[in-house]
């Protein structure tokens, strides 16, 4: 019985993906790296006192937050393979550099 | 009319060339920094360490500005041109204009002698516009504006946008200009968008360098549609 509701919650864990936490403080995303599969979600933070707005150009996986005030948290759903680099766009010397597997 | 009132005081400037006039005007201006100034802008024109203030004082010996544009500055206050209200205050009350010319000069000439030199070297390593480029200037500049630089200056560039909103309970917070105000010509501006405001002296976490992420052609596309569509007559 314990066996078939292990199988069952981990089936259900597998529907939606890992999610993976990027913070945004000192305006840097931290980690600057990062390796996630398809239907993984990217959870932004913003621990830095001023808003942010991480966005991608990348076709397959294009995404953009929007400004994001301090102390919120934003989760955007990866849908393609390939790599990506993720900015935002009021400070252009952050970079997250995405690889995405199957 | 600012600009009509100081035009015999800057033909007066040119003329402080002249040794003796020049010699006059850095005694007077030294006074006047080392009364007035120093506290802020520190001995040698860069940021006294011991100061206490949110948004730090320019580093002198790194300005952009031309001693004309900083006679402005230092007369009429920086809020006048477009900085938030409480950094660099009006001393048109405090001194006369050939006291302020004078106190300029000396700053030009003590702390940044090279700026001529290193604004025109900079411009001269930028890559020149091809016809076909210039002709797109406000097309391309207008999309860059909205997309990236209306973030924080606001749509209009009145230094009004939801990023001041969201950012601006922080006490450190400095904010952007309003670009309607700014005293900058288009080089300049191109200038202090490619290298970022800590390269011409402001403080660390001010405006951004933008020359990761776009090159001459789209910046100096940026700073033509600021200084056309953007910025407001003096």
């Amino acid at each position: 019985m314990k066996k078939i509701l292990l199988a069952a919650l981990l089936s259900i864990a597998s529907l939606y993906g890992a999610d993976h936490i990027i913070d945004q403080k000192g305006k840097t995303f931290i980690p600057h790296e990062v390796t996630v599969k398809v239907g993984d979600t990217l959870t932004f933070l913003n621990s830095d006192p001023f808003a942010h707005n991480a966005y991608t150009d990348d076709e397959a996986n294009e995404f953009d937050i929007g400004m994001q005030p301090p102390g919120t948290k934003k989760t955007v759903t990866i849908k393609s393979v390939g790599k990506f680099d993720v900015e935002c766009a009021i400070h252009p010397n952050m970079l997250l550099e995405v690889t995405v597997t199957k | 009319m600012k600009f009509s009132l100081t035009v015999l005081l800057f033909a007066s400037l040119a003329f402080a060339q002249d040794n003796s006039a020049h010699n006059g005007m850095m005694q007077i201006g030294k006074k006047i920094y080392e009364k007035t100034c120093i506290s802020c802008h520190g001995v040698d024109g860069e940021t006294a360490s011991q100061m206490e203030l949110v948004v730090k004082p320019r580093q002198l010996n790194k300005s952009i500005l031309s001693e004309k544009q900083m006679f402005y500055i230092v007369k009429f206050g920086a809020h006048t041109y477009g900085a938030h209200a409480d950094i660099m205050p009006t001393f048109k009350y405090v001194y006369d204009d050939t006291q302020i010319a004078s106190v300029v000069h000396y700053v030009s000439q003590k702390f940044n002698k090279n700026r001529d030199q290193r604004v025109a070297q900079l411009l001269s390593d930028s890559r020149e516009l091809s016809l076909k480029e210039k002709e797109d200037m406000l097309q391309v500049g207008k999309k860059i504006f909205h997309k990236k630089c209306g973030m924080c200056h606001g749509d209009r560039g009145n230094g009004e946008s939801q990023y001041v909103e969201q950012s601006k309970a922080d006490e450190n917070f400095i904010y952007p200009y309003n670009l309607q105000k700014i005293l900058l010509s288009e080089d300049q501006i191109f200038l202090f968008a490619k290298y970022g405001g800590h390269f011409w002296g402001t403080a660390k976490n001010d405006m951004p360098s933008w020359k990761r992420k776009y090159d001459d052609v789209k910046l100096k596309s940026t700073a033509h549609y600021i200084y056309q569509k953007i910025k407001k007559p003096l």
